[in-house]
């Protein structure tokens, strides 16, 4: 019996082993042989888009719209790899170096490290958290803009609060150009990080394009499970890397507070005791704010002059973004007593400043500040306005584009600032009665800016008391301003008789018929820049007006009017001779033969002219 | 032995989908479209869903399918506008809010809204006018959202019977209400409607409902007896599974949706019949003869169309 068992055993044993194949047979045979030995895994390459677009610093579209807006981003590419001007790509506000050409533009802040390039940003969430293998950017219009793609350690969709955040930049380059606006999928190499991530960060900058740049879609690759080490390569320090700043920042002069060794005094400084102080000053005003932090730890002359208030008269925070803190702020304190400029912008997210923090800093140092940046400062709250507005009675100049967290009720402490002459409310939550508050008491207002405010209910009332109070008003931009009437326009250019840059792009309700463009033209002499993008009802009366009362006229969109006809342009661009920039995309009557005709007369205009193939 | 398991147990799930009226899972629609265009001279030949100024879109979101139909009004080409520009450019937009989820089930009309409004977000500058109707079908709570604007519209068919229809929605006679972008100056003498003037109506749907959307095309030309006949020749047994509404567009785009909860389909019976009742309504338009529902209507408003129905749709396959 067991004889019969044990050989039909063998048999079957026999049978199986010989169906298989002999791989097969091998590799079992082996993988018994080897018992516990784990096999290693084949690492699988996740592929994922991108599923919620958190952040941005502008878009082109409208706030409650998919059209050219920021959340066109995420999800599947609509678009690719056709290449045009579509509706369902993500559009920046701006392209080119025309808005920094403007008189509303402040002038760049001294020490802007030379590698920081960025201009505009936006931030996406994905599924799930990979190491990133590789990212791939869908540009499906004037491709070229990304200048830095960085990962962050923090997952957004998690109800934790955030903690430890760290940013690590993949990649980064500079601002490039490419020669056709034709589709194309940008897929740089990317660095090898330590932390899964989930949330991306692509920054843009679009000065050498010659058009909006439009992006489809973001594709994340990575592997769930960290690489072996063995392939996994360690970073090279890199000196001038900013995860050093920050211990700089926090910690400066740590180790020469004890100083004061009349040792090393005797020894001196070599040649820099031989200077004057003064040179030394400008010697050091050349170097970055990292440099200048761990210049101060070399020898305690130096420390001296690193710790001077009067290197610090300007301070851009910006390019620091990713490491600025409480603390950093706290260390840095001492020496802006005598800060006048300060950009903080697309500082203080997920908690990396607070309103203690905040208000410390600008208690020590709002006393001489003039200048205020804090674009997209998403920790911003109605107390750190209060702050702002109590510490800077001199502030002559604030920005809190795209400031969208900012509850209406903190925009009434900007009319303490008696003493502004530039703001920027771009897609902040500004409502009726804080904007009014604000016209009637800073009646220096220079520059105005309230585009894509959409909670102003009524743009014609506004327009009226910039014109009772804001008399040297010299730029005003109202993109997208959806129920400004020609009775509002009316008033406003006959009271803001200095207005050289007037931005109506997108306002629908503007009528050329009722005569306001022609008025306009005649009241504002001074015209520099004026946008009409998207008013259907732009004509040919407008522009022969526009070419007999505005000689200095330097920037003009009239995009997608039927009515515009080459006649009337060729009489603009013969009467205007500063004109720089002319945008007749989506004009029916002006045709890629009209442009290449006009462009021979005047081959130093830009004459744009978009398309969707 | 395999099979014959296999074959009870679908033999089960038919029989007590069958019977359940209430059903705990949610339905799903299958969908077939068919339509004639118009322009025969012109040989235009436009992408996927439009047919001659017609245009249409099925789209699907978590929780709801969506059916949408658009009628360009055709006056626009006298004034060298292409009149399916607007309507195809309408739907195109609908279908995309749809598919990102920017639209509530319970209210059609925002979806009518929102896409009207980004039409006016392009930078394109659009002209033309349409007429729109869209069915929503809530998976979840087995009902149906609806809106209607101007005179294209929709028939629910329940064993047989028409037991849902849409309103036409006319200013005055071969004039519908529409949504519409005038060019400048022009606002006071085009006809614009706001999407808030649409109809709107929600109501429950059981499995085997039958839905057919149609633009004036259909409902012009065949009575409802004609198309009620043409549906009952529609397959449906349990066994076959072969479920489907389906939504006719007129003057040729024919849709159809199919209320049920199975997912297999006989999906050539479903454009079958698509088939015939679309070949049926172009064969009546062409028939000098026939006193359709439009005839009738016109002759009711003093003018006599007889002859001018064959006149007004020129029908050519696309």
């Amino acid at each position: 019996m067991l004889t019969l068992l044990s050989m039909f055993y063998y048999i079957c044993l026999r049978r199986r082993s010989r169906s298989g194949t002999r791989g097969e047979a091998l590799t079992s045979r082996r993988a018994v042989e080897s018992g516990q030995r784990a096999v290693l895994p084949v690492s699988v390459e996740v592929e994922q888009y991108a599923k919620e677009v958190l952040d941005f610093s502008s878009h082109y579209g409208s706030e409650n719209s998919m059209s050219y807006t920021m959340w066109n981003l995420a999800g599947v590419p609509n678009v690719y790899p056709s290449s045009g001007d579509f509706t369902q790509t993500a559009v920046f506000r701006t392209y080119g170096t025309w808005w920094e050409q403007c008189a509303s533009a402040p002038p760049p802040f001294r020490r802007t490290p030379k590698g920081f390039y960025s201009q505009d940003y936006i931030e996406l969430g994905f599924e799930e958290p990979v190491y990133p293998t590789a990212v791939e950017v869908f540009e499906t219009y004037y491709p070229g803009a990304i200048v830095q793609i960085l990962a962050c350690s923090h997952n957004p969709f998690t109800q934790n609060p955030p903690t430890d955040v760290r940013w690590e930049v993949l990649w980064s380059g500079k601002p490039t150009k490419v020669l056709t606006p034709q589709a194309r999928q940008f897929s740089p190499k990317i660095k090898h990080i330590s932390f899964p991530t989930n949330l991306l960060r692509l920054e843009v900058n679009s000065s050498l394009l010659d058009y909006y740049t439009e992006l489809d879609a973001v594709i994340l690759r990575g592997v769930k499970e960290r690489p072996m080490l063995a392939l996994y390569k360690m970073p090279i320090i890199d000196i001038s890397d900013l995860s050093d700043s920050e211990e700089e920042l926090s910690d400066v002069g740590g180790p020469f507070r004890q100083g004061g060794d009349s040792k090393h005094q005797r020894t001196g400084n070599g040649y820099f005791d031989k200077l004057p102080y003064e040179l030394i000053q400008l010697i050091l005003s050349h170097l970055t704010l990292p440099d200048l932090c761990r210049l101060a730890q070399s020898c305690k002359l130096l420390h001296q002059h690193c710790c001077d208030p009067l290197q610090y008269t300007q301070l851009s925070l910006q390019p620091y973004w990713a490491r600025l803190s409480d603390a950093s702020l706290g260390h840095l304190q001492s020496r802006c007593t005598l800060l006048q400029r300060l950009n903080l912008s697309w500082t203080g997210n997920r908690g990396a400043l607070t309103l203690t923090g905040f208000s410390s800093f600008m208690k020590a140092c709002g006393l001489s500040l003039v200048c205020l940046e804090m674009s997209c400062c998403h920790f911003l709250n109605e107390a750190c306005l209060e702050v702002i507005s109590q510490t800077c009675p001199g502030l002559q100049e604030l920005n809190l584009s795209s400031c969208d967290r900012l509850h209406p009720q903190a925009f009434t402490h900007i009319s303490k600032l008696t003493r502004l002459r530039r703001l920027v409310l771009y897609r902040t939550k500004i409502e009726q009665t804080a904007i009014l508050s604000i016209l009637t008491f800073c009646i220096e207002l220079r520059h105005l800016n309230l585009g894509s405010c959409v909670r102003i209910e009524d743009y014609d009332v506004v327009a009226s008391m910039l014109a009772a109070r804001c008399r040297s008003l010299c730029s005003l931009d109202l993109w997208r301003c959806r129920n400004l009437t020609d009775r509002g326009l009316t008033e406003l250019v006959s009271g803001c008789r200095m207005l050289e840059e007037l931005d109506l792009g997108w306002c629908p309700t503007l009528q050329s018929s009722t005569g306001c463009f022609q008025h306009l033209a005649r009241s504002l002499p001074r015209l520099r820049k004026l946008f009409l993008t998207a008013n259907r009802t732009v004509c040919d009366s407008d522009i022969e007006e526009l070419a007999a009362s505005c000689p200095s006229l330097q920037h003009l969109d009239i995009l997608g009017t039927r009515l515009v006809s080459a006649a009337s342009l060729k009489k603009l661009l013969q009467s205007c001779p500063q004109l720089v920039l002319l945008d007749v995309s989506f004009c029916s009557q002006i045709d890629m033969r009209v442009v290449q005709e006009l462009s021979g007369l005047v081959p130093n205009v830009a004459i744009k002219k978009s398309f969707t193939q | 032995m395999l099979s014959v398991l296999s074959y009870g147990r679908l033999v089960a799930r038919a029989v007590l989908g069958g019977l359940s009226q209430t059903d705990g899972r949610d339905y799903s629609l299958i969908s077939a479209s068919y339509g004639f265009g118009k322009d025969f001279r012109k040989g235009i030949l436009k992408k996927g869903m439009c047919y001659g100024d017609d245009a249409c879109f099925i789209a699907r979101h978590k929780t709801a399918d969506v059916l949408g139909v658009a009628d360009g009004v055709g006056g626009w080409r006298d004034y060298g506008v292409d009149p399916s520009q607007f309507s195809a450019t309408l739907m195109r937009t609908c279908e995309r809010l749809v598919k990102e989820g920017r639209f509530t089930p319970s209210n059609p009309v925002g979806i009518l809204t929102s896409g009207y409004y980004e039409l006016l977000q392009n930078k394109v500058p659009l002209l033309g006018s349409s007429t729109a109707c869209i069915v929503v079908l809530d998976r979840r709570s087995h009902r149906l959202h609806t809106c209607n604007l101007g005179d294209s519209g929709f028939l629910v068919v329940r064993g047989g019977e028409v037991v849902h229809r849409s309103d036409e929605q006319q200013h005055y006679f071969n004039t519908p209400f529409q949504l519409s972008i005038a060019p400048p100056g022009a606002e006071g003498v085009v006809l614009s409607d706001s999407p808030e003037a649409a109809d709107s109506s929600s109501f429950d749907v059981q499995l085997g409902d039958i839905i057919l959307t149609a633009t004036d095309g259909l409902f012009d030309n065949m009575p409802d007896y004609m198309i009620l006949q043409e549906l009952k020749k529609l397959k449906v047994s349990l066994l076959d599974i072969s479920f489907c509404f389906y939504m006719m567009k007129t003057n040729s785009h024919f849709n159809a949706f199919y209320c049920c909860s199975f997912q297999t389909t006989n999906y050539d019976s479903i454009l079958q019949t698509a088939q015939s009742i679309a070949k049926q309504a172009h064969d009546l338009a062409y028939d000098p003869n026939y006193m359709s529902p439009f005839a009738q209507f016109a002759c009711d408003n003093g003018l006599n169309v007889r002859g001018k129905v064959t006149v007004l749709i020129k029908i050519v396959y696309c």
